[in-house]
């Protein structure tokens, strides 16, 4: 009796391979998913154990490490004048285009009429962002290193990075300002206020924790980038910057440079600079997020 | 580290290339500030372009230099000779090093720019001929068998067609291409033409896969700059063919001892470094005692990046060439801040 109540109830074979067919279509998106956090975990772990090779087998001394300049011998090699560049390059950059950045998102959300002319720009902005950074590299190689004649310096390093940032720093400064609600912009204009004032004193601040994160990670990227710096030619001095008109090399570039020494000892000091430029990549998204979570609330 | 140095400002960011362009204005102050403020301390920027092979060793001795002498840098860019002698024959860079001599169209480049330019011999590179380990026929190779097996429409296919005695086996043939310095230097001095070579051979731009190559085949026959083959001639079975020398006609391996005297010849090809001598007018303590001091320690420099050390008397010659130059732009040997060691 049992076995014919049995084969009415289970005879639909396909609802049990249906299920199965679900649980292996989320399997497949979650190994996807997996995907990239796995290659990051491979990645770091490479890193890492490379790391730890050249501090244990190869003796780098950390102290040694942050203390000296770029050598040709691999046991005087450090990496003090690529920190100290690339610290100068991220300040450098932020000057440069922090305040155009700001101020072409200002315009465009604040003022710009809704016509061509904007759209125009608007269109520019986004195809501005998505242009490889060697271009923006041969462009400052082009038109500074070699137009004017600045020479390969740490400024024409900064110019290149800092048209890299700019499409990053105006769009998330738009959306920013865009998150500002109208009645906020409303209340200030029925005290009587221009629309300076407005902006200055009641926009700006409001939207400016948007601002600082997108300008923090924006630079998180620039401190990164290697293409756009090799084109301008950073990178083989191995010498300490004094200020934004010496020739310099970055830490991306310096780490470029010794990975493609032939001896092991510069690939692992490459490792060792790669945990470097990592933990001021991962402490400037650190602090992009540190300022969102304080500020943000208060808006 | 030696250079910690506060004076150091803006000045040593300024090159030649400023010089030479529009808003030159600052360069043109920041140089001449440079030398006149002379009393023996050295300061400015002298860039180098030039061979990827040979950048190593100026490298190396600007690093050093610049240990002396802290407000100097030395850029070294190592583009590749003829990359380097574009930039060099435009008075883009100060310093050129080459791993082969200039060729006549870049003679032609640097006249039609008035650059005027010398060059010292820096140091010697070996390129070593290569066989498998298990190959125990050949033992030693003449320059005319060489030729015999390279040049342009070469009949030998196996061992045998080199020597009667040697295995009726098929050769496989190993060699870097035509875009390399090394090619040309191997062209020119085997086959007595540069670029004279046969058209069936595995060509690559990575001497490191001619040495891969060879050691994984017992027929591998093949050449190449002489530093892959140290590098992995102690863990493969790879070694190096003793190569008649045109000086006595006996047969030598490339050892230091027999490249530096001499007799690992020709296949030890000179290292240059070429100095431009408007460069040396313009800034003549700055670049006369770079060419001085790199000249002063060329042996150590060379051996130090894995070359070999010419001879003593090249090394002198060498002085007296930076003598001569120094003469053409009115200066003496006594005005440099280094001298002659």
């Amino acid at each position: 009796m049992s076995t014919e109540t049995d084969d009415t109830l289970f005879t639909d074979v396909d609802l049990v391979w249906e299920h199965r067919k679900n649980r292996i279509f989320l399997a497949i998106i979650f190994a996807a998913s997996l995907f990239g956090v796995v290659a990051l975990a491979l990645l770091l772990l490479d890193v890492a154990s490379d790391f730890y090779v050249g501090l244990t087998e190869y003796n780098i001394s950390l102290v040694d490490f942050f203390t000296r300049d770029g050598s040709r011998r691999e046991e005087l090699s450090g990496f003090r004048g690529a920190i100290v560049a690339s610290i100068m390059l991220m300040i450098v950059t932020a000057i440069l285009s922090f305040f155009v950045g700001v101020g072409s998102a200002i315009y465009l959300e604040e003022y710009a009429p809704d016509n061509h002319i904007t759209r125009l720009i608007e269109a520019n902005l986004a195809n501005l962002a998505g242009v490889p950074s060697i271009v923006y590299g041969l462009l400052a190689l082009a038109a500074f290193v070699n137009g004017i004649g600045m020479g390969p310096i740490l400024l024409a390093g900064a110019i290149a990075l800092g048209l890299l940032v700019m499409p990053i720093i105006i769009v998330s400064s738009q959306e920013a300002l865009r998150a500002v609600p109208d009645g906020v912009r409303n209340g200030s204009y029925a005290t009587g206020a221009t629309e300076w004032q407005t902006i200055r004193r009641v926009v700006l601040p409001a939207a400016m924790p948007g601002i600082m994160t997108g300008t923090i990670l924006g630079l998180a990227r620039a401190i990164g980038e290697t293409a756009p710096l090799i084109m301008v030619g950073a990178l083989f001095v191995n010498r300490m910057p004094y200020g934004p008109l010496d020739r310099f090399s970055a830490m991306p570039t310096q780490i470029y440079n010794w990975a493609a020494e032939p001896s092991q000892h510069f690939i692992h000091l490459a490792a060792v600079g790669i945990v470097v430029l990592l933990a001021f990549v991962f402490a400037m998204n650190a602090a992009a997020i540190y300022v969102r979570n304080k500020y943000e609330t208060e808006v | 580290m030696t250079d910690n140095t506060s004076g150091q400002t803006g000045f040593g960011g300024v090159s030649r290339r400023n010089f030479l362009a529009v808003g030159a204005v600052a360069g043109v102050a920041a140089i001449a500030g440079c030398s006149a403020s002379g009393d023996g301390e050295l300061s400015g920027t002298i860039d180098a372009s030039g061979s990827n092979t040979v950048a190593p060793i100026t490298s190396w001795a600007g690093e050093q230099f610049s240990n002396e002498y802290p407000d100097v840098l030395v850029d070294v860019a190592p583009e590749g000779t003829g990359a380097g002698f574009q930039e060099f024959c435009r008075a883009n860079s100060d310093v050129q090093s080459a791993s082969r001599q200039i060729t006549d169209d870049e003679v032609d480049l640097c006249g039609e720019n008035d650059v005027e330019y010398g060059f010292i011999e820096v140091g010697l590179d070996g390129l070593a001929v290569v066989k498998n380990a298990e190959n125990d026929w050949v033992e030693e190779i003449t320059l005319e068998e060489l030729q015999q097996v390279w040049e342009f429409e070469s009949d030998v296919e196996t061992w045998s067609d080199i020597r009667s005695e040697w295995p009726d086996e098929e050769i496989e043939l190993h060699a870097r291409d035509s875009a390399s310095g090394t090619f040309d230097y191997f062209t020119r001095e085997i086959n007595g033409e540069m670029g004279n070579v046969r058209d069936d051979y595995s060509a690559t731009s990575q001497t490191n896969e001619i040495m891969g190559a060879v050691a994984d085949n017992e027929h591998g026959f093949g050449w190449g700059g002489l530093g892959y083959l140290r590098d992995i001639e102690d863990d493969q079975p790879i070694e190096a063919v003793p190569v008649e020398s045109d000086q006595d006609g006996d047969f030598y391996l490339p050892t230091q001892e027999n490249i530096e005297e001499g007799n690992y010849s020709p296949l030890a090809r000179p290292l240059f470094a070429f100095v431009n001598i408007a460069s040396l007018e313009d800034r003549t303590d700055l670049i006369g005692s770079f060419a001085r001091f790199y000249t002063n320690g060329q042996h150590e420099f060379a051996r130090d990046e894995g070359f070999y050390a010419t001879t003593d008397a090249a090394q002198q010659e060498n002085h007296d060439k930076i003598d001569d130059w120094l003469d053409q732009v009115g200066a003496s040997p006594d005005d440099l801040t280094v001298q002659r060691a």
